[in-house]
């Protein structure tokens, strides 16, 4: 952005507060996912900070690595999180941020894959096909964005006179819908699983340990803190209904996590690709056509 | 003017001087002269051009000797060897595409009297990014050709060394292409464009076996029947518009007359050499050549000349819909491309569909036409001429090294060649990443095809097949393998030099794409008059989009990723170096690990069996397969390209 001396600093001050914020948020949103979760199914569940003492433990352990490089792209994935985060509260272009997202991500594929073990690097092949489905929803999305506002800024969102979800109802239907793959939830979960007792282990991060499996962690919760800034962008004006719309689709998010069962590579590609991209593009098509 | 003879007679004398010269000492000194001779003749052109104020137009009236007939007497004696070599491979296709030309272009020479222009040379920003790619990489190449040839000799146990006709054509080629981007005359470009197909024909075919030369003929017909094109375009321009002058076409009112027929041949004619689907084959053949072949292919030379037409004539077709059919074609090429891509596990065979799924995004971009989509088509120019230089070394190297090009035998190359390894992996982050210039031209690709949904569509799924394909690849050749011992890595100078300074090219490209945007690629763009109401600028560490009002709407400061980026290349080292070899576990296989070595991949069964852990990537070749797409994607291209002509020729 073309930005003065004092804009400069407000944006310095902003983007610290989030880098600082945005993981409590992050961390409190998975714990009471674990909390409602666990209810769904009659188990009484975790304390709420639970997410809170996990990370705290895992930081603790012995640093044991399967090799030395892995470290490496756990921060990558760290730091292009937050990256991409920082870009959203900064307004940024929002075609670039999903690039940048997307940077992160592959870093983590690329740790998977950098140890030989099978499930570590399925999990991986697996989360790639995963990218290939939501990718082009995501970059749909963002056209669907400048179709509505003539600008690829989020700035240009909020200075928007109505919320974007009146002219992109069928774009918002098909991000819920890969929301759920990115937050790699059922049935959508087959890079990584939430039991360790499954054909994949845990997948991606079979082979992350202790501190390193700390950060991803971290990550995680930074990611989540970034998807329900996407979904609050639709309903952008109040910034409340927007904030209580995203509360409300992660709620739905836990309903389908818990109420279904996992599916193939082809079906969810399939899917996302006829679906997703089905429902965003009939609703680029009509604004294009408007 | 002395330095436009140096950069296309240097190349050819020194490819004489390589030819005559048996002594491999001697060839190399010449060879690294040149290059160091084409670096400078690159230096005097920018800084005339910056002097000249952005256009250099060069007169050849009143030279002792008429060039114009010179050109004209090489042009016939090349199309006469072209049949020539149709005779000697018995390939009567290829004599009759070659009369096809040869007939034809006498009758226009002697009956229709057409004036060349006065200027025959006009050298703009376009041509001097050209001038840029062809006498920086292709040089660098030729370093780099020389410890290799000698490598691939001696695996192929000649008796007799081939390498002073390589050079031979090596040199002519750079020559032609310097000839191809400068000249402002269709005939001779046409003549140019004639000499990188020879001379593409000639590297394909050099190692002589049969699979070679089968592969070469596929490229020599396909690049012939673009030829074809290119002379049907100038006998229409010259006999409908009176000129031969690419200036006075890029002037004149497109939508009038033959015109649109005429620019759409070229086209077609761009696509042919830029080996756009249907025309894919004669690339992907042309992988059995020496590397350094390849890579000067796919890099600098002979597929940038044909998006180098296309981007050049975009201004001409710009807002028809010959202009938006070129974008579907080019688009169509990008997703297809990018998809079968996926299914391959030959390395150079990836690299193959990478570059012309990429090509494809360039034409794309230049049949969009706007500000941003024509500033976008010369960046990605570069931007992939650098990477793809590079990988194509980096996988000639690789394959010199473990003897296979095979994406599957890299696993663990960071510990085998970590030289290499690390090298290649940054020029595949630099194809698919941000910061890194390529993918900031995919941005600026859908952020100028908003208001095209088709092609919107297929660019946007072509890029998520591209994360598909570099990821798995990237991942391979990161893997970790279990030892922790390292091996030095042993490469020839020139090998190693050529890899160093591609890289850096890569890197400073892309760190420097504002002063690189502004001081190249601006000045052409906004010389353009489009009529349309977008500009790319850069300044405050990126490149930003803005309409007609100066109001930004959409942009990057790629620059601040870089620090980002930066602070984790530290950090690797770092990482590598805290890590204690004794913290160091083997994977979590199915039960016990039985030994440590290298794979560690053995463990015991709940049989108390051993077993061994064997993981592949995934191709998905039941969906993406090239035989189950080839044919389609061939007859889809066709159809567009067909309809393509059905609508000029209607206008």
């Amino acid at each position: 952005m073309m930005i003065t001396d004092n804009a400069l600093l407000n944006n310095i001050i902003l983007a610290v507060v989030t880098i600082i914020v945005a993981p409590f948020l992050g961390g409190l949103l998975s714990g009471i996912d674990r909390k409602i979760s666990a209810r769904m199914q009659n188990r009484f569940g975790p304390p709420i900070f639970q997410p809170f003492f996990d990370v705290f433990k895992l930081l603790g352990k012995e640093r044991i690595a399967v090799n030395q490089t892995q470290m490496v792209y756990a921060f990558g994935y760290l730091f292009f999180a937050v990256a991409s985060l920082i870009m959203l509260v900064l307004k940024q272009d929002l075609l670039m941020l999903m690039f940048v997202l997307a940077f992160s991500n592959v870093s983590i594929i690329m740790g998977a894959m950098s140890v030989r073990s099978p499930y570590s690097k399925i999990g991986a092949q697996r989360e790639i096909i995963q990218m290939m489905s939501y990718e082009p929803v995501l970059l749909l999305m963002v056209v669907g964005v400048y179709l509505t506002t003539k600008s690829f800024m989020i700035d240009s969102i909020f200075t928007h006179g109505q919320p974007l979800l009146y002219n992109l109802p069928l774009v918002f239907l098909a991000f819920i819908f890969i929301l759920t793959i990115k937050l790699r939830k059922s049935p959508f979960d087959f890079s990584t699983s939430h039991h360790g007792h499954q054909e994949l282990i845990k997948g991606l991060t079979t082979e992350f340990s202790g501190p390193q499996l700390a950060v991803i962690e971290v990550t995680h919760w930074y990611e989540l803190v970034l998807l329900m800034g996407l979904i609050v962008l639709f309903f952008a004006k109040p910034l409340w209904v927007g904030i209580l719309i995203a509360l409300v689709c992660y709620f739905i998010e836990m309903v389908i996590d818990n109420i279904s069962a996992r599916v193939t590579w082809k079906w969810m590609l399939k899917a996302s690709w006829i679906v997703g991209i089905g429902a965003a593009m009939t609703n680029i098509i009509w604004l294009y056509l408007k | 003017m002395v330095a436009l003879a140096v950069a296309i007679l240097l190349p050819a004398l020194s490819a004489l001087l390589c030819y005559l010269i048996k002594k491999a000492p001697a060839r190399n000194i010449i060879i690294v002269c040149s290059t160091l001779i084409m670096f400078a003749v690159a230096g005097v052109f920018t800084s005339l051009l910056f002097k000249s104020g952005g256009k250099i137009s060069i007169d050849l009236e009143g030279l002792p000797l008429d060039i114009g007939w010179i050109v004209k007497i090489l042009d016939l004696l090349l199309m006469i060897y072209v049949i020539y070599i149709g005779f000697k491979l018995k390939k009567s296709l290829i004599v009759l595409l070659a009369s096809l030309q040869l007939i034809p272009l006498v009758l226009f020479e002697v009956f229709a009297g057409v004036h060349e222009p006065a200027t025959a040379f006009v050298i703009d920003y376009l041509s001097l990014v050209m001038i840029l790619l062809v006498s920086i990489i292709g040089p660098i190449i030729s370093v780099f050709a020389i410890g290799y040839m000698k490598e691939h000799e001696h695996h192929s146990h000649l008796k007799v060394s081939r390498q002073p006709r390589f050079f031979l054509i090596i040199f002519v080629f750079l020559g032609a292409m310097n000839g191809l981007v400068m000249t402002n005359n269709l005939l001779w470009m046409y003549f140019f464009w004639e000499v990188t197909t020879l001379c593409s024909f000639l590297l394909i075919a050099h190692d002589g076996n049969a699979e070679s030369i089968k592969n070469a003929t596929r490229a020599i017909l396909i690049n012939l029947f673009g030829g074809m094109a290119f002379l049907a375009a100038i006998i229409i321009i010259g006999l409908a518009m009176h000129t031969l002058s690419v200036e006075d076409i890029l002037n004149a009112n497109s939508a009038a007359g033959l015109l649109p027929l005429a620019l759409g041949l070229l086209c077609l004619a761009g696509f042919t050499k830029s080996a756009q689907f249907p025309f894919q084959s004669w690339l992907l053949g042309a992988m059995v050549a020496p590397t350094p072949v390849s890579a000067l292919l796919h890099s600098s030379t002979m597929v940038k000349a044909g998006v180098y037409l296309v981007v050049r004539l975009a201004p001409a077709f710009n807002g028809t819909v010959l202009g938006k059919l070129v974008a579907v074609v080019g688009g169509f090429t990008f997703v297809a491309g990018s998809a079968i891509a996926i299914s391959q596990s030959n390395g150079k065979r990836v690299l193959a569909y990478s570059t012309i799924a990429n090509l494809g995004l360039i034409i794309c971009c230049a049949g969009i036409g706007s500000y941003v989509a024509i500033g976008a088509a010369v960046l990605l120019m570069i931007f992939h001429a650098v990477s793809k230089g590079l990988l194509f070394l980096c996988v000639g190297t690789i394959e010199q090294g473990i003897g296979s090009r095979n994406i599957e035998d890299m696993q663990g190359l960071v510990k085998k060649m970590p030289f290499t390894a690390v090298i290649t992996v940054i020029g595949m982050i630099s194809m698919l990443l941000p910061p890194f210039g390529v993918l900031l031209t995919k941005w600026l690709a859908i952020e100028s095809a908003v208001n095209l949904p088709l092609v919107l569509i297929m660019i946007i799924i072509g890029s998520a097949c591209t994360v598909v394909f570099w990821a798995k690849w990237i991942g391979i050749i990161l893997t970790m393998p279990y030892e922790t011992e390292h091996k030095t890595e042993e490469l020839s100078f020139s090998v190693k030099s050529a890899l160093s300074f591609m890289f850096l090219g890569v890197l400073a490209a892309s760190i420097g794409i504002v002063p690189l945007f502004n001081s190249l690629i601006a000045p052409y763009i906004t010389a353009l008059s489009l009529g349309d109401n977008t500009a790319l600028i850069a300044g405050n560490g990126g490149i930003w989009l803005a309409n007609i009002n100066n109001a930004v709407y959409g942009g990057f400061a790629s620059v601040l990723l870089f620090i980002v980026l930066l602070v984790l290349i530290i950090a690797i080292p770092y990482f590598m170096r805290r890590t204690r070899p004794e913290s160091i576990r083997p994977p979590y296989l199915c039960g016990e690990n039985i030994n440590n070595d290298v794979k560690g991949l053995e463990f015991t069964s709940p049989l108390e069996k051993a077993e061994q852990a064997v993981v592949r990537n995934y191709y998905l070749a039941g969906a993406f397969g090239e035989d189950k797409l080839t044919l389609w994607t061939n007859l889809v291209a066709g159809a567009i390209i067909l309809i393509m002509f059905g609508v000029v020729i209607i206008l």
